[in-house]
């Protein structure tokens, strides 16, 4: 066993061992057990840098790759398929190493920042006991190297997340929001193992490598549809993980939860997952499924960010934002600018989980106001968060010199670059919506910083009734002092809740990733993680004749291929090789050969992709700025100058307003459809049971019953009537009988007499005719 | 070893027979000693169980036992017919993977339900004695390898089960009781004829006679080939599988045959829905896979998509009906049921994946149904109601048992890392791998969406939230400044006391162990199930 592997292993299980100890002794424990979660996911946390450190610093190779796997149940011999196993193990590769080391870090700072946000709650032990098994299996999730260990460590970071969101299970709302996460989660998942078995069924293996190696032979027996299909609904895991539309719509709810949880994983780590396993899952993605993963993922962007610059609540602003984002990185792997997808993971899930922890660190001196409208004036009484929000906030933004705009301006890019390659049209619409989004971005970031930390605060316009539900929704919540008018008791939060913020904000910061702030194709991140080449390139229906002989030219120049993005100025020479040729090639080569072939096609189109892309990186930094600009001086003019009212907008657009403010009706039409649909079901199928099927078994009870009543009568009146009627014939032909043996001689003697006579009579009368 | 294992429960019967009624403690503790002694058993045959041999069926030229261990076979009724030749029914038992894993399930809820009958206070004595031959008469069931044999197991079951969900039950305990019984009496008269059928048409191999060795009719080469249910007679084969199946239906039980199950588990004491759920309804699926699907394999081979079909009915219409429930103990009642029709579901793929999986989950609806129906009655015990509208906020004052019932509700809704997961999983692998039941396996997966929905939906609806204006319960501020929860003529401990944990335990312990590491039970039942399988898959195929 490779010595990352015993690391990796000792990493994933440490969490456990918190979440263990933490849940049976966390009330003998002094501080409920905090330093032991803290401690843990520290030495967590060092493990996954020593490891991060040998992959990616020391080892610096593209292709690094490690496993290893253990039989988890053995199945014998099973007729027709022959010895058959199910495994479990882990994988290391770049990737991998990237996320062990997110994963860890952000853990490590949620766990520190929380000494501080939930000190006193009265389930303290049991949230660090939470937080411990949700760090173990989104570790999990992020070594599996198996579908089916993917899936088991996926549904269990949906129970982590469904107890840290109704953490505050005395909150309705709580309570409500963490049964609909599941819920929603569990429809993606479905999609999710029905993908799984399709796949499973044609090579009866759950492992990536296996599957992919069976995929790229050709070995798949089903159509192509089918194909499709499965990775079409492996991304269902996606859409209901990633809060993708149409399932997107438990991530805001899930805000119910602690802040320091969202932060963790209902922004920076969980969410991300279901971009992560699209990722994995990248190459057995077909053409078609990426067509409709990058609609998906563009729509996402737009919707989220539209309801986001409506939104008055600070978390929820930050939620949809979220959506907003996880879509824009869904988009990135649906128009296969794979590396750049990651990065942008990666980067959101730091400057993400800084925005949240700050908005925690507001709600937390603000005494749980979340309401920005009462806000205000914040940057005075709370430099840090305010320097480290703004800083992140320019990171989600995407402007020059941070984190977020190389990321996203690599999706961007590869979005037009797609768009460009697919040959225009509807495609267009993709990139069209990524830019617009953007704009949208930076305009309700903008308004959040200016509403939050600029102007006077607005405490005192809060309305006496909503000072009274904030002040229930407190009571439930933990043990502070609930004087929530004190604006001018705003204070810094203490240094266990700041040095994360800290941290977090420095690592949204160009250089971390990039030598250069505009290209982050030049830092190791985007050097290290490079699109896989696709296995399904044999399944595709009928190319037509030129891509075809394109595809059979470069087959010869394979070892081209691993470089993708670099490698553009060699493939753009194929493209103009004469179209004569490819016809004549296409058709010498061999059925066997056809498969590489095929499979060179898909190449090419990735291939053609990144060309394009890469053409595009340029425009695309135009655009976004300008859209980034144009986002945040918007912002300026409606909230900081007020030469808009956003007010008398709203007004004056109110059922646009309104449909952006009330989520565009998702939850309601949820609501009138699937949730009333299927509570409809349930009691009509439950009548159904009660009255119809247990009817007719009674229905049958009665009629035996009647039967047997019948049976019961003619018994009595017929059957026994016939007995009796026989004992009585029999009985009264006794009676007469009996009078006749009387005993007399005289008697028998006149009966003789009148026998004798009766048969003279008898005899004579005979005679006479 | 088997016999014991079968009589222990009457021979505590019958000390508890010599022992005077007001000595109610005692009653119980013999009732106890004689569970525990019968898993202790258990626990030696399952160390001492062979899992390479396959049993199932005899080999062609090895022994007529086949590879059954722990074979015990004496002869026992013979009668001479005369023209008819003899009646032949011998004392046959034997363990094979199939049942194995159910000999120790069965010892394991009988001794669960032992403890669980310690507050049963009326007329102890009739109790324990009808329980005890309830116990004698599953596991009888489990190991017999005579269909007589099995047969008269099967309906020693229905007497004891009758009276004690008829005199110890519910209000409405004597329609449920009788329901009970009918139902069952009615599947089980068909399968007196089958039986008889079966005897005429095959000939034990060995000693050239009739036979009722379910060894030897496992063996199609056994069959006369003009008898009744011989290989020609193809229209009365299908009718005796139909007519077994829907016998052993009525037990599992299926869609349409299922409602006596919600009357029975409503009316009948805890432990006692706790063997009919954790038990009982086993036996329904054990007997397809031991009688009904290996003795006639091509009828089974053309029923498949029917039998998924029925599958996916419980499954999904199960749901939906306990969705609906507003009474607890009905919920977990309609979940049973979705719950048998991944069983069905996993029989119907006829392939190795789905049948281990429906045996797995044969043992893990056993353990997890059980600690559902004991969490019912915990509660029942408390506030003496079962509405689920009830109650709210429980978590808040119950917080070690919200927390047992957090574990058994996710293991109900088979979440990964408790052994209902693992068994789903395979039967739905097996399912979908099957082109026969490929779709009804796409469709049955909604079941784990709306199983999901309603274990959350009252898990939320008791548990969470706070305490309902017309709750079953009253909260007190204790001396310490907490709020405290107060039933209304509930003198014990408020959170589980001590009896009730050494019940639930256990039964957590087993449900977390084998959603990690399934193997010890996997391990025994794979070679078996491998065998079934490959007898059933017809020639052709093979």
């Amino acid at each position: 066993m490779h010595s990352l592997i015993q690391l990796s292993i000792v990493v994933l299980l440490l969490p456990l061992l918190s979440f263990v100890i933490l849940i049976f002794f966390n009330r003998r424990l002094p501080r409920r057990g905090d330093f032991v979660g803290v401690g843990i996911l520290g030495t967590a946390f060092a493990l996954s840098a020593y490891i991060f450190w040998t992959v990616i610093v020391q080892t610096y190779d593209p292709a690094f790759r490690v496993a290893w796997d253990f039989t988890w149940i053995d199945l014998g011999q099973v007729p027709g398929i022959g010895p058959l196993q199910i495994k479990m193990g882990i994988v290391i590769d770049n990737l991998t190493a990237i996320m062990l080391a997110m994963v860890t870090l952000i853990s490590l700072l949620v766990h520190l920042y929380s000494t501080g946000y939930m000190a006193g709650d009265k389930n303290y032990g049991r949230y660090y006991a939470f937080l411990g098994i949700f760090t173990f299996s989104m570790l999990g999730i992020v070594l599996s190297d198996n579908l089916f260990s993917i899936y088991i460590f996926w549904e269990l970071v949906g129970l982590s997340s469904y107890l840290l969101i109704g953490f505050f299970f005395e909150k309705d709302s709580a309570a409500d929001a963490q049964k609909k996460a599941f819920l929603a989660n569990r429809v993606g998942d479905i999609g999710m193992w029905l993908g799984i078995l399709i796949l499973y069924s044609q090579f009866h293996t759950f492992s990536f490598t296996e599957i992919y190696a069976n995929l790229a032979a050709g070995k798949f027996a089903m159509s192509n549809a089918w194909l499709t299909a499965a990775g079409l609904l492996l991304f269902m895991g996606c859409v209901g993980k990633s809060a993708q539309f149409p399932l997107h719509i438990w991530l805001p709810d899930a805000m119910e939860g602690p802040t320091p949880v969202s932060a963790l994983i209902h922004a920076a780590t969980m969410v991300a997952a279901g971009v992560y396993f699209v990722a994995r899952i990248f190459v057995v993605l077909t053409p078609d499924a990426l067509h409709v993963i990058a609609f998906i993922g563009a729509f996402t962007a737009f919707m989220a960010a539209t309801i986001a610059i409506t939104q008055n609540d600070i978390k929820r602003v930050l939620a949809y934002s979220t959506v907003s984002q996880l879509g824009y990185m869904v988009l990135g792997l649906g128009v296969g600018a794979y590396s750049a997808a990651l990065f942008h993971l990666v980067t959101h899930a730091f400057f993400k989980a800084c925005l949240f922890l700050g908005s925690g660190a507001i709600i937390h001196a603000m005494h749980h106001e979340q309401d920005m409208r009462w806000m205000g004036g914040l940057r005075k009484h709370m430099p840090w968060t305010f320097a480290t929000f703004t800083l992140a906030t320019l990171a989600l933004a995407g402007l020059p010199l941070t984190s977020g705009f190389m990321s996203k301006d690599a999706i961007l890019a590869g979005a037009i670059g797609f768009a460009t390659a697919e040959g225009g049209g509807v495609y267009y619409l993709i990139p069209v919506l990524g830019f617009f989004s953007a704009m949208l971005t930076a305009f309700y970031m903008g308004r959040q910083i200016w509403l939050v930390f600029f102007g006077e605060s607005r405490t005192h316009l809060k309305p006496a009734d909503d000072h009274h539900s904030a002040h229930h929704a407190h009571s439930t919540h933990d043990t502070h002092n609930d004087d929530h008018h004190a604006a001018h008791e705003v204070h810094e939060v203490s240094w266990n809740m700041r040095a994360p913020l800290v941290i977090l904000a420095a690592l949204s910061v160009f250089f971390v990733y990039s030598p250069n702030p505009l290209d982050g194709a030049q830092g190791w991140f985007m050097k290290m993680i490079q699109t896989p080449p696709t296995v399904v390139g044999s399944y595709q229906s009928a190319p037509s004749s030129e891509k075809l002989a394109v595809g059979s030219q470069q087959s010869a120049t394979e070892g081209e291929n691993s470089a993708l993005s670099t490698q553009h100025s060699a493939l753009s020479e194929q493209h103009s090789a004469p179209e004569a040729e490819h016809s004549a090639l296409s058709t010498q080569h061999s059925a066997l050969k056809e498969s590489t072939q095929h499979s060179a096609l898909t190449n090419e189109r990735q291939a053609e992709i990144a060309h394009a892309s890469h053409a595009a990186h340029f425009p695309a930094i135009y655009i976004s700025s300008i859209m980034v600009i144009l986002g945040i001086t918007l912002a300026g003019i409606v909230y900081v100058f007020r030469i808009i009212d956003p007010d008398k907008t709203a007004e004056a657009i109110r059922p646009l307003y309104l449909f952006s403010l009330n989520k565009w009706y998702w939850d309601e039409i949820y609501d009138a459809t699937f949730i009333r649909g299927s509570m409809l079901i349930s009691k009509m199928l439950s009548w159904f049971d009660t009255n119809i099927i247990d009817g007719i078994v009674n229905g049958v009870a009665l009629i035996v019953k009647k039967v047997a009543f019948a049976n019961n009568s003619f018994d009595k009146y017929v059957v026994d009537g016939l007995v009796n009627f026989t004992a009585f014939s029999v009985n009264t032909t006794g009676a007469v009988l009996r009078k006749l043996q009387t005993g007399k001689v005289q008697t028998y003697v006149v009966m003789l007499l009148a026998v004798v006579f009766g048969y003279f009579v008898f005899y004579f009368t005979r005679l006479i005719y | 070893m088997l016999s014991l294992i079968v009589f222990l429960p009457i021979i505590a019967g019958l000390i508890i027979l010599a022992v005077p009624s007001s000595q109610k403690q005692i009653i119980r503790i013999v009732s106890l000693l004689a569970a525990l002694a019968q898993g202790v058993l258990a626990v030696l045959i399952w160390r001492a169980y062979d899992p390479s041999l396959p049993g199932i069926t005899a080999a062609p030229g090895g022994s007529p036992l086949g590879s059954f261990q722990f074979v015990e076979k004496v002869p026992w009724i013979g009668l001479k017919l005369g023209a008819m030749g003899s009646l032949n029914i011998e004392y046959f038992l034997g363990v094979d993977g199939i049942s194995v894993t159910m000999i120790i399930l069965t010892a394991l809820i009988s001794a669960i339900g032992v403890l669980s009958s310690w507050t049963i206070q009326k007329q102890v004595k009739g109790y324990f004695i009808l329980y005890n031959l309830l116990a004698s008469a599953m596991m009888g069931c489990f190991v017999a390898l005579d269909f007589f044999l099995f047969y008269v197991f099967w309906e020693l079951m229905l007497l004891p089960m009758y009276f004690l969900i008829g005199i110890w039950g519910g209000p409405n305990r004597e329609y449920a009781a009788i329901k009970f019984f009918l139902y069952t009496l009615f599947g089980s008269v068909f399968m007196l004829l089958v039986m008889i059928g079966l005897y005429f048409s095959v000939i034990d191999p060995v000693t050239g006679n009739h036979t009722f060795s379910l060894v030897a009719m496992a063996n199609q080469a056994n069959y006369l080939q003009d008898a009744i249910l011989g290989p020609h007679n193809v229209m009365w084969r299908y009718i005796a599988f139909a007519v077994l199946f829907v016998g052993f239906a009525i037990k599992v039980p299926m869609f349409p045959f299922h409602t006596w199950l919600p009357d029975a588990h409503v009316e009948a004491p805890t432990p006692i829905s706790v063997i009919l759920a954790g038990v009982l309804l086993k036996l329904g699926t054990y007997g397809m896979m031991r009688i009904n699907f290996p003795l006639f394999p091509e009828v089974f081979h053309a029923s498949m998509y029917v039998i998924g079909i029925f599958g996916a009915i419980n499954i999904i219409y199960g749901a939906f009906c306990a969705l609906a429930q507003q009474d607890l103990k009905k919920m977990v009642a309609y979940s049973s049921i979705s719950h048998m029709g991944y069983v069905l579901l996993g029989l119907a793929a006829g392939n190795s994946e789905g049948m281990i999986g429906a045996l797995y989950q044969m043992f893990n609806h056993g353990t997890i149904t059980a600690m559902l129906f004991l969490l019912v009655g915990v509660i029942y015990d408390r506030a003496h109601t079962r509405q689920i509208d009830k109650f709210g906020g429980l978590a808040s004052y119950m917080p070690v048992y919200a927390a047992i019932v957090t574990v058994a509700w996710f293991a109900s809704l088979g979440l990964p890392g408790l052994s209902g997961f693992i068994s789903e999983a395979l039967v739905f692998v097996g399912a979908f791998s099957s082109i026969t039941t490929r779709y009804i396996a796409m469709v049955s997966v909604l079941g784990i969406v709306f199983g999901a929905a309603y274990l959350l939906w009252s898990l939320q609806r008791m548990f969470l939230g706070k305490r309902k204006p017309d709750a079953a319960y009253d909260l007190e501020v204790g001396a310490d400044g907490h709020e405290h929860i107060h039933f209304h003529d509930w003198k014990g401990k408020i959170d589980l006391d001590g009896r009730e944990l050494t019940m639930l335990v256990p039964l957590v312990v087993i449900t977390i162990f084998l959603g990690i590491y399934p193997m010890p039970v996997l391990g025994m039942i794979t070679s078996s199930v491998n065998k079934l399988v490959e007898v059933l898959t017809p020639l052709a195929i093979r």
